[in-house]
């Protein structure tokens, strides 16, 4: 399997460097009822193409970056730093 | 004496069914066989799309056993355990099944009190379990190095003497032909593309043979269970992850139990063939592809070969992956998803294989008589609202 993930930081880099951060969800709305919360917490769109993802550099700059990645074939389109 | 039988005959899939089954795993093929044997359900359908077993059913690592954690789960991982023991028999095919014993391994004081304590919750399932320390443990594995050379030296181990393997092809075929005899159509090639839901009942599946009625749908499809999810308008609380495992060249026999490290995550048996089968964490991304990485398998090599150092000049020679639908609770998710007929027996993630003749029993169960089996009813998907994860631990 051959793919790395640009670090914005840190330059072309194995994805065993990383820790996978899993789906970028969006957060339910300030008063959403519990269900709404758990949906969030739990359940996932898991779908076999591109999704956005979050990855931290643990073994490098220590930073999460948000990638756009096919899961099934780990093509990535896009990278972008997020740190504040 | 077993009788002659028949060669297993695959069908194409009839109009109507009284239950479909999609998914012709292990899983599946064994709520069709228990629903067809002790609940008399008559016109059953098994749908796989590739070839019987091809998923996780045929790509795991053999390994039976029932040295879990969560109290919810332990009877159900027993009798499961147990089950294999009388299948062979009971389905007229040779599972091959083996119970050698299984070792894990405690690398420090404190993980090995957490092992004790684990043991204690185990006994008191009625599961058999010895504690061994370091020397016991070399005369059970000589080929162990149980001195202080390893950075992690062994503390002591935990004894399961029920846990083994079973042959996993054995068991897809015994499952499959056993089906046959009771009159299960087993349709491979036949893809599911969408499900008929009429006012919250399910009516049949759309599949790539034309659409089959059906008073009952059951889901059992291993790693691809999110697909079925956006086919009916729901998430699951899943992610897709992939698992590696390698074998090694053939050896004469020198390892006769299952080896086990928790803490760093690996497992070895060597099969009656001779070669080990080396087994180790799920990736550590969401991936649904099949490959073999350089990183995992140079990671399980460091670790076999730390602790069993004769092995250094042993190569890797064979490789296979699967995808694992993991929950975040390590359980799986059965029974109802809220629609009216449709029943899952999904997430199984990494565990699914010790748990197939349980789960298909209990998943017919729900499936002839509409209610929740004592045994499983901590893996409904009502727990991820009500507070009620199941606190299992991967390994």
């Amino acid at each position: 399997m051959a793919f790395l993930i640009d670090c914005p930081n840190c330059g072309r880099r194995n994805p065993y460097e990383f820790k996978f951060g899993g789906e970028c969800k969006r957060a339910p709305d300030e008063g959403a009822d519990m269900r709404a919360w758990c949906d969030y917490l739990f359940l996932h769109d898991n779908m076999p193409g591109f999704q956005d993802e979050w990855w931290f550099h643990a073994l490098g700059c220590k930073d999460w970056i948000k990638v756009r990645r096919n899961i099934a074939t780990h093509e990535i389109r896009a990278i972008e730093e997020t740190s504040p | 004496m077993a009788k002659m039988q028949k060669p297993l005959q695959f069908k194409q899939p009839q109009k109507s069914y009284d239950v479909v089954i999609v998914g012709g795993g292990l899983h599946g093929l064994a709520a069709a066989y228990y629903l067809a044997r002790y609940h008399g359900i008559k016109r059953i359908a098994v749908l796989e799309r590739r070839y019987i077993g091809s998923g996780g059913s045929g790509r795991n690592t053999e390994m039976v056993r029932a040295n879990k954690r969560a109290h919810e789960t332990l009877p159900f991982y027993k009798e499961s355990l147990e089950m294999w023991d009388g299948l062979s028999s009971e389905l007229e095919w040779n599972l091959m099944v083996q119970k050698k014993g299984l070792i894990a391994l405690a690398h420090s004081d404190p993980e090995l009190a957490a092992m004790r304590m684990l043991s204690d919750s185990q006994r008191r399932a009625g599961i058999k379990i010895e504690m061994l320390n370091p020397k016991e443990l070399k005369k059970l594995v000589p080929a162990l190095d149980v001195s202080d050379r390893p950075a992690l030296p062994i503390f002591g181990a935990q004894f399961h003497p029920e846990g083994g393997t079973v042959h996993h092809d054995a068991a897809v075929w015994g499952y499959a032909k056993a089906c046959a005899r009771y009159g299960v159509d087993i349709c491979v090639g036949v893809e599911v593309t969408g499900f008929n839901i009429d006012a919250g009942k399910v009516t049949g599946v759309q599949t790539s043979a034309g659409h089959i009625a059906a008073g009952k749908v059951h889901v059992a499809v291993g790693g691809y269970s999110s697909e079925i999810g956006r086919m009916i308008g729901m998430k699951f609380p899943v992610t897709t992850i992939v698992m590696q495992v390698m074998t090694t060249d053939i050896m004469a026999p020198f390892l006769d139990y299952y080896v086990a490290s928790p803490r760093l995550h690996f497992y070895t048996q060597q099969t009656l063939k001779g070669d080990l089968i080396l087994g180790g964490p799920l990736d550590h991304f969401q991936s649904w592809g099949s490959y073999t990485t350089w990183e995992e398998s140079a990671d399980r090599a460091v670790k076999i070969v730390e602790y069993f150092p004769d092995l250094a000049h042993v190569r890797i020679v064979r490789t296979w992956s699967g995808i694992c639908d993991c929950t975040g609770d390590s359980a799986p998710v059965m029974g109802g998803c809220g629609i009216d007929g449709l029943s899952l027996d999904i997430a199984w993630g990494y565990y699914g294989f010790k748990a197939v003749p349980a789960s298909g029993k209990y998943s017919a169960e729900y499936i002839a008589t509409g209610k929740m089996p004592e045994k499983i009813r901590h893996f409904g998907l009502d727990r991820f609202y009500n507070r009620r994860l199941v606190r299992e631990i991967i390994l």
